[in-house]
């Protein structure tokens, strides 16, 4: 990939996606540079999830996706999976295997089948444990792990691709206070290295704090895409969220604290 | 648990040698007793009564009992990669059950003998049936409850198929004959038996070994697994595929035999750890170990009429797999859903 794209790393047009007559998702356009975090909020079902899958090309959808100026819909899987990585909520793990192991995965997608591992794999994984703080605890068996932990070794694996986008949903849920910090640190840093991350979360503190920019989703639309303090204002947060909000200011960014409900 | 298995190698080839052992056992095993010398005599010159036992009728069954085994083995491993779960079992899409209703079909209406080669090819095709009606009712695409659904479907309407041959069956002794059959058997097989069904065990195998990758990438869930490349619809229809080709071929020569498929791979994850990708090998070779072991335990037990190895499987099988259950509860209890 040449360094200058003229188009942004990912580009979405009307898209749009039908669960069975529901539509869940409807005319979404938005776009992520190189070097952003973007956050994505919204009430329960109003699409994250959906818009998260669709950009990560495991549903269809309807609309135009493209990935550094190429459609999605056209690339071959494993040549999507380089260039687009995802990590799912929940942060599932079926079998106990070693956390190393588990970031590994995150290579499958530059393996030809009859591969072993490589050198740049290996230094991909390392990179990866070591960004994440799990290096530690590289040979113990995910099952074995805190939720925190787990977290941490299921982010490794998402940026032991080293795909330019990461597409996360809900990366920080049911983490303590210092591990969303870290991990949001961590998702920030990708960015910073060249990336651009889309992050879905309920925590609208966090988002005010680490986002360029935040995406406001409701049933399925996008209602807002500006940076923090335009997308999250207090008339905002009213109409989409239902809640009456306070702002501090807190590390330079202000901040919304959910008041009550309206 | 410990799951970075460095000792995966040597446990394989220990493995592979306990399988060469046992089909070793197994030619001299029988109603004539061959001594391991007479044994090796009779299968490099093959002359005499021994050489005829040896060749004729012990080979079979052992080649039989290895390549089966082999593939209840790896079958068993690939389902429950593809499942996420220790307790799925080759019979859940109904192969084996459309197998078994294809067989007594012919035994029942074929005038068939029940060592003859209709039996199988009968069986084959109810098997091959049933992989057409799975991906006829789920579609090519469809979700894994889904498929599991069809395959509940199809594998009721198979038992219900072979209980209305049983029920029709022109004569009781017929009947007894099925009945008999459906237990689950290795007698008498012949070197015929062993060329009709080792291209589809084969066959098996070469589709189900390649998924190992997709099945590791599947311990991230299937969406997961899905954005790191793995086309997780073809990885499903590949195993439905290559699972009842497999077991639906080995039941049409055998008759039902039961809970290899299910122990093999929990029997080698304690050795080599948990990975679905790596347990695929030594999990075959285990399934060829325990139907060898079944199979020679039959032949020594003195009995009038010799047991069904079906009949040992099952009974061995399943105080065996309660007893893994019981050691393994609280891993299993333990690891998330």
């Amino acid at each position: 990939m040449s360094e200058r794209t003229p188009a942004p790393l990912l580009a979405a047009r009307d898209v749009a996606v039908r669960l069975g007559r529901r539509r869940v998702l409807d005319g979404v356009a938005i776009a992520l540079d190189r070097g952003e975090i973007v956050a994505l909020v919204g009430p329960n079902g109003a699409g994250k999830t959906t818009l998260l899958r669709a950009l990560a090309g495991l549903v269809d959808a309807a609309g135009s996706i493209a990935v550094a100026g190429r459609p999605l819909a056209r690339m071959a899987p494993r040549e999507r999976a380089r260039l687009v990585a995802y990590l799912p909520q929940g942060h599932v793990f079926h079998w106990p295997l070693a956390a190393a192991e588990i970031v590994a995965l995150g290579r499958q997608p530059h393996a030809d089948p009859f591969a072993r591992t490589t050198e740049a794999d290996r230094a991909a994984v390392a990179r990866a444990l070591a960004a994440t703080g799990t290096t530690a605890f590289a040979e113990r068996p995910v099952t074995t792990l805190s939720g925190g932990e787990r977290a941490r070794v299921a982010l490794a694996r998402a940026l032991a691709t080293e795909a330019p986008i990461l597409l996360a949903d809900e990366p920080t849920a049911s983490l303590d206070p210092r591990h969303q910090l870290l991990i949001m640190e961590q998702l920030r840093e990708a960015a910073r290295a060249g990336g651009a991350v889309l992050a879905a979360t309920h925590d609208l503190a966090l988002a005010a704090r680490f986002a360029d920019r935040v995406a406001v989703m409701q049933a399925g639309r996008l209602v807002a895409n500006a940076p923090p303090a335009e997308a999250l204002s207090a008339e905002r947060m009213a109409a989409v969220f239902g809640v009456e909000t306070v702002f501090v200011e807190a590390g330079g960014a202000r901040v919304p604290i959910v008041h009550r409900p309206l | 648990m410990h799951s970075v298995a460095r000792a995966r190698f040597p446990v394989t080839v220990s493995l592979a040698i306990l399988v060469l052992a046992l089909a070793f056992v197994s030619l001299g095993v029988g109603a004539v007793a061959l001594s391991p010398r007479a044994v090796l005599a009779a299968l490099c010159d093959g002359e005499g009564v021994s050489g005829l036992i040896v060749r004729e009728i012990r080979l079979p069954r052992t080649l039989l009992a290895l390549l089966i085994g082999a593939t209840f083995g790896l079958s068993g491993a690939a389902l429950q990669g593809l499942l996420r779960n220790p307790l799925a079992e080759p019979a859940l899409f109904g192969a084996p059950q459309a197998a078994a209703a294809g067989a007594s079909l012919v035994i029942a209406f074929g005038f068939a003998p029940v060592t003859s080669l209709a039996v199988p090819i009968a069986g084959i095709a109810g098997a091959l049936a049933s992989i057409a009606g799975l991906v006829a009712i789920a579609g090519r695409r469809a979700s894994l409850t889904v498929t599991l659904l069809a395959g509940l479907a199809l594998a009721s309407f198979a038992g219900a198929a072979t209980a209305l041959i049983l029920n029709l069956a022109p004569n009781p002794y017929i009947a007894l004959e099925i009945a008999f059959w459906l237990l689950g058997s290795l007698e008498d097989r012949s070197r015929e038996h062993v060329l009709l069904v080792a291209p589809f065990l084969v066959a098996s195998w070469a589709i189900l070994a390649p998924q190992a990758r997709a099945f590791r990438a599947l311990t991230l869930g299937e969406d997961a697994a899905a954005s790191l490349g793995v086309d997780v619809a073809r990885t499903r229809l590949a195993v439905v595929i290559g699972v009842a080709t497999g077991i639906g071929a080995a039941i049409s020569v055998t008759g039902a035999i039961g809970f290899v498929g299910l122990v093999a791979p929990h029997l080698v994850r304690r050795a080599v750890g948990s990975d679905p990708a790596r347990i695929l090998v030594p999990a075959a070779l285990a399934g060829a170990a325990l139907l060898l072991a079944a199979d020679i335990a039959v032949r020594l037990v003195p009995a009038a009429v010799e047991i069904k190895v079906g009949v040992a499987t099952a009974l061995v099988g399943v105080p065996f797999f309660l007893a893994m259950i019981f050691g393994e509860r609280r891993a299993l209890e333990g690891a998330p859903a």
